[in-house]
């Protein structure tokens, strides 16, 4: 195996000689060499490789500068005083900058309390639904037993059916948790709404990550299987030390998504949640309670309230845009390598 | 003549002495086989004393021996797998066991978090339900619900056939331009760490409420400037231009419209595909290089490539994306059936809901069925 610099080297010398031996053939007549078709076919060729960059460039710039605007906008929004905003004068670089938007959507929001409450719920519940989907994943991916595709048809089922079809059976479940004339107890407003289907593997799109561990594990050689067994390995110590260490990328993959969905889900805990507690509740909330913080309950339109919203807006996701930046490879190629390829 | 001869007899002597050598080795084969055979019957007989139930391995022991005996096999290996044979078996078995453990979390997760209340929401649909102190008063109406639903609920079916034309009418759309960016994403140039990274900026955000705030300001435009600006960058007037340009400006009012409705939407388009983007670009590096240089031999241009090439490779990416899209445009709590369910449930009344739920449920399930059925058709999957 040649080194990374080695092989550098060998291609910048490969392109170097293609390039002597195009000059030398042009010197020389291209006709000689080669059939007309072919000189069609390289000409259509160099002129497409000289235009299509141009192109490219444009309709990817434009389609990132749809996809930046709005945060763009938000930033542009988010630190400008109120008054400007019905300034004709300002559109997009404000006179002059403040952080009182963002002080005031941090007060109303009460964003230390909300953002600690939003990670211990969003921590807990991903790393208990990575764990237990992986070990569903792998059950699906390795083994053969009865009934195994009707299960597997299942696990499917839960990534069509929408969760508003079981949001209020669940609630009444919630709300009389335990034995029913033996022990109830009520379990809305806690944690375990999302902590106890996590640790069962029923979390937030749960099955589309049984899906992509199953897809992944049965990716893995069978060899290693076999090896593990050779050396005296069950089936359970296979999966702890051999598998494990194999998947470390879509276990980093799947917890990811599993805490960008969980942060961002309002639907569910807005149903288990009477009051508002996440970061995503209390952003969807956040109009109601800036209606009442600044204006007493006097309705404005929301043209008077956008600079609190887009700032509220930034302090929510600026979390995941950090997490997003960082991490942003593991996102991309965790899934291209651990692929979700072929169903 | 003379040479002729004398070589063939030298031949058939050969061929005598090998034959002669080879009868020998069976021979000795056979001894060795009997005298295995014969301690195998000797252990067999032994585990026959021993014990009763083991009675039975030894006899299949035996058994396996003797057919060994008949093929010729004499050695020892014979028994050792036929001793070994049972707790082979015994092993895939134990295997399967494992696998129901490896699934139990699951499958009882399942059973309450997902079963359960599905079955009981089906309940809730034939019912007509009123909410009273720690629970539910039922009242059986039997379909009566979902009758009502498609007889008398005008908003309902109304916004059913919305949701279902402009399902169909985005998910072709989200498709052919995902495609399209992967296939871009997946040359090399500059930048193209950044672009990705840009393109799938969407999934991190468009699933939480920050995409109705933005939205908000994308649809009413008048929040601001910055947002007039933008709706005006991509007024649809710059496409009647074009189609007047090309001389198909008024030719039906309708496909004007589906012209103006698809470019002025492409906000939401771009907001969209962040995942099918992904999955193309998955798709797309797993094809072959071999299958690239087989291309480029033959002359191939890059159109000739992209349809015999590319888009085999990617058909079974195409359908997963399809399915996703599909799933995912139904499933969105912001499209019409969605919000017209959950206003009926946060008013309490939940049979109702349940009902529609129901019927919206299956009907997305029969759409889905047809659709992977045809698509399914002209999938191609590599034969390994």
């Amino acid at each position: 195996m040649a080194t990374k610099k080695e092989e550098k080297q060998f291609e910048k010398e490969r392109k170097a000689a293609i390039k002597a031996r195009k000059k030398r053939m042009k010197e020389e007549g291209l006709e000689k060499y080669l059939t007309p078709e072919q000189i069609r076919y390289n000409r259509n060729k160099a002129i497409i490789g000289a235009v299509w960059p141009v192109f490219r460039f444009l309709i990817l710039f434009g389609l990132c500068f749809i996809i930046l605007y709005p945060l763009i906008f938000m930033i542009s929004t988010a630190f400008r005083p109120n008054e400007q905003m019905n300034d004709p004068s300002v559109v997009w670089l404000p006179k002059s900058l403040t952080m009182e938007n963002v002080n005031q959507v941090w007060k109303t929001m009460k964003f230390e309390n909300t953002l600690l409450t939003t990670l211990k719920y969003n921590i807990i519940s991903s790393v208990l639904q990575v764990v237990t989907c992986a070990v569903t994943g792998y059950g699906f991916a390795r083994f053969k037993f009865k009934g195994k595709s009707i299960l597997f048809a299942i696990v499917v089922l839960m990534i069509i059916v929408p969760p508003q079809i079981i949001t209020i059976p669940l609630f009444m479940q919630f709300r009389n948790f335990g034995i029913p004339g033996v022990w109830t107890t009520s379990l809305i407003d806690t944690g375990w709404t999302m902590y106890l289907p996590a640790l069962f593997a029923n979390g937030l799109r749960a099955g589309l990550f049984i899906f992509i561990f199953r897809q992944f594990f049965r990716g893995l050689p069978k060899e290693l299987e076999d090896a593990a067994y050779l050396d005296g390995c069950g089936p359970l110590k296979t999966f702890l030390i051999v598998m494990c260490p194999n998947a470390k990328t879509s276990f980093l993959t799947v917890f990811l998504f599993s805490i960008v969905w969980y942060w961002n889900d309002f639907y569910v805990a807005s149903s288990f949640f009477t009051s508002a507690d996440t970061i995503a509740l209390s952003l969807k909330n956040l109009d109601a309670a800036l209606i009442q913080d600044l204006f007493r309950g006097q309705a404005p339109s929301v043209r008077q309230l956008i600079v609190w919203l887009e700032a509220g807006c930034i302090l929510s996701i600026t979390p995941l845009l950090v997490m997003y930046i960082f991490l942003q490879r593991y996102f991309i190629e965790g899934i291209e390598r651990s692929g979700i390829t072929g169903m | 003549m003379n040479e002729l001869e004398m070589e063939r007899s030298e031949l058939e002597q050969e061929l005598d002495d090998t034959a002669q050598d080879v009868t020998e080795e069976i021979s000795e084969i056979g001894e060795a086989a009997e005298e295995t055979a014969a301690e195998a019957e000797d252990t067999a007989e032994e585990a026959f004393d021993n014990a009763e139930g083991t009675a039975e391995e030894a006899a299949d022991a035996a058994e396996e021996i003797s057919v060994s005996e008949i093929e010729e096999i004499a050695e020892p290996v014979a028994v050792n797998r036929g001793s070994q044979k049972k707790p082979k078996l015994s092993y895939e078995k134990k295997k399967g066991l494992y696998g129901y453990g490896f699934i139990a979390l699951w499958i009882i997760g399942t059973l309450y978090f997902f079963i359960y209340p599905l079955i009981v929401s089906f309940i809730y649909s034939l019912h007509d339900t009123k909410v009273t102190e720690g629970g539910m008063e039922l009242n059986n109406r039997g379909f009566h619900n979902y009758v009502n639903a498609f007889r008398q609920d005008q908003d309902y079916s109304k916004a059913l056939v919305e949701t279902l034309s402009s399902t169909a009418l985005k998910t072709p759309l989200i498709l052919v331009f995902s495609i399209f960016i992967a296939v871009i994403l997946n040359q090399k140039f500059r930048g193209r760490t950044f672009a990705r990274a840009v393109f799938f900026l969407p999934v991190i955000i468009a699933t939480g409420p920050v995409i109705d705030i933005i939205n908000g300001n994308m649809s009413t435009g008048g929040y601001a400037g910055g947002s007039e600006q933008f709706s005006t960058m991509f007024e649809t007037n710059l496409v009647d231009q074009l189609l007047n340009f090309l001389g198909i400006y008024n030719i039906s009012d309708t496909l004007t419209e589906t012209l103006n409705t698809l470019t002025s939407d492409i906000f939401n388009l771009v907001w969209n595909s962040g995942i099918q983007i992904l999955l193309f670009l998955s798709a797309l590096q797993g094809i072959p290089f071999s299958a690239k240089e087989a291309a480029q031999m033959e002359g191939a241009t890059a159109w000739e490539y992209f349809w015999k090439i590319t888009i085999p490779y990617i058909s079974p990416q195409i359908l997963t994306s399809l399915v996703y899209t599909i799933v995912d445009s139904f499933v969105d709590p912001g499209n019409q059936v969605m919000e017209i369910v959950l206003n009926k449930a946060k008013s309490w009344n939940h049979g109702y809901s349940a009902a529609m739920a129901w019927a919206y449920f299956l009907i997305i399930a029969v759409v889905l069925a047809i659709v992977v059925a045809i698509i399914n058709k002209f999938v191609y999957y590599e034969v390994e």
